[in-house]
């Protein structure tokens, strides 16, 4: 496929309504306008705000010590282990999906189901950055009205959950520690990242958004770059499988 | 600028600042991942932020209110939490949408069950979830994202 075909397949939306312009611009321009007109507020909103919503993501991928949050979520359940869990989703970036092996790994270490169900919904609706860009367009009363709705909510769910499901009923894989298994990344959690590019470029690339493993590597012949690939994924996408 | 953005600003400028006094190796390589991340997002952003002048052109004001307004608030919140569910647009990108939706005049109670079931509620991941947390795990979280995405949204409508 040439490139050219790949980034409109990546961009389908963006093209869609770059056609749309393209053919409105012909027929009728001044609706056309008109249209660029209505989006140019919004266009600048967006380059206001996406520079620090950007800055503070990192900001806080680097100095929350999400390590040892998790380490403590693992030990103990209960109101502790609740707080822990809500603040890990708050300060997770992205998508939900990309929540999912990360719970599965703290259920593995100990943590209960209300924890994994505070983790998800938090990680899906309450992410720091995400308030800030909320408050931006719909207003900080909004945000903070919605924030407390959604925060009491969650951990009713969490409850009922917990009373609903028990940890038997969650299936539990069993990641092989045979030094047989390949090297592999789970692609419908890699959220494109390019940590694993960056750390190992020996071992990664990414395409079409999406991490690949270049060469077979077994356990095995794991080296350190390979170690801190895995450690740091932010969506706990890479790991070993036979 | 706004009082709230500029605020957001002056907070995360002085943390970036002494991140970079503090290490600056660690911050610069926590970027570059939060730059990766969002240049995945970049195409759709640009996209919806182009969407939105069409829809405001094509569909004015009060054709918005007329049916996202007033009218039948029930019924469209339903419709509204079906169709967040069902979509899977990042957060990042549905409030500026939403936000103009509002600002046209929508109710609020439609649009809060639609943020909340977007980022709650997942069918297309739903497979993806089963297979990680179990059957029963995933219907009951899903199911109850998805009432208390409705309830959260009354109330909304409700204080606000």
């Amino acid at each position: 496929m040439s490139s050219i075909e790949q980034k409109l397949k990546n961009n389908r939306l963006l093209s869609l309504v770059i056609v749309t312009y393209i053919v409105l611009g012909i027929l009728m321009p001044g609706k056309a306008l008109q249209s660029l007109n209505n989006s140019l507020y919004y266009i600048k909103e967006m380059l206001i705000i996406m520079p620090v919503i950007l800055l503070l993501t990192s900001l806080i991928e680097a100095w929350v010590p999400k390590k040892s949050i998790e380490k403590a979520l693992g030990e103990g359940s209960g109101f502790k282990g609740s707080i822990f869990s809500f603040l890990l989703g708050s300060f997770s970036a992205g998508p939900i999906y990309a929540a999912f092996p990360v719970c599965k790994m703290l259920l593995k270490k100990g943590a209960s189901v209300s924890s994994i169900v505070i983790m998800l919904s938090t990680w899906a609706v309450i992410k720091i950055p995400m308030l800030a860009n909320e408050a931006k367009f719909l207003g900080p009363k909004f945000m903070a009205i919605r924030w407390i709705f959604t925060t009491i909510s969650i951990f009713i769910m969490a409850y009922i959950i917990s009373r609903l499901v028990k940890k038997e009923d969650i299936p539990s894989d069993d990641t092989l520690n045979n030094e047989e298994t390949i090297l592999h990344i789970n692609e419908q959690c890699c959220i494109g990242c390019g940590i694993c590019n960056k750390i190992s470029p020996d071992n990664f690339i990414i395409e079409n958004r999406k991490a690949q493993v270049i060469k077979k590597v077994v356990k095995s012949e794991e080296n350190e770059n390979i170690k801190t690939a895995i450690d740091k994924c932010p969506a706990k996408a890479i790991g070993y499988k036979d | 600028m706004d009082i709230f953005t500029i605020i957001l600003w002056v907070i995360t400028g002085s943390w970036f600042i002494w991140s970079i006094i503090k290490d600056k190796k660690r911050t610069l390589n926590s970027i570059k991942m939060s730059k990766g991340l969002m240049g995945n997002m970049m195409g759709e952003i640009i996209g919806i932020l182009f969407l939105i002048g069409l829809i405001l052109t094509f569909i004015p004001p009060d054709t918005i209110k007329q049916y996202m307004g007033n009218s039948n608030a029930f019924i469209s919140t339903i419709v509204s939490a079906f169709v967040g569910s069902m979509t899977l647009i990042p957060a990042f990108v549905a409030f500026p949408l939403v936000g103009s939706l509002v600002k046209a005049g929508a109710n609020i109670v439609p649009v809060v069950a639609f943020l909340t079931t977007l980022t709650m509620v997942g069918v297309v991941t739903f497979p993806l979830e089963k297979r990680e947390f179990g059957l029963r795990f995933t219907i009951a979280r899903n199911s109850l994202s998805f009432i208390f995405a409705i309830i959260i949204a009354l109330l909304m409508g409700v204080v606000m």
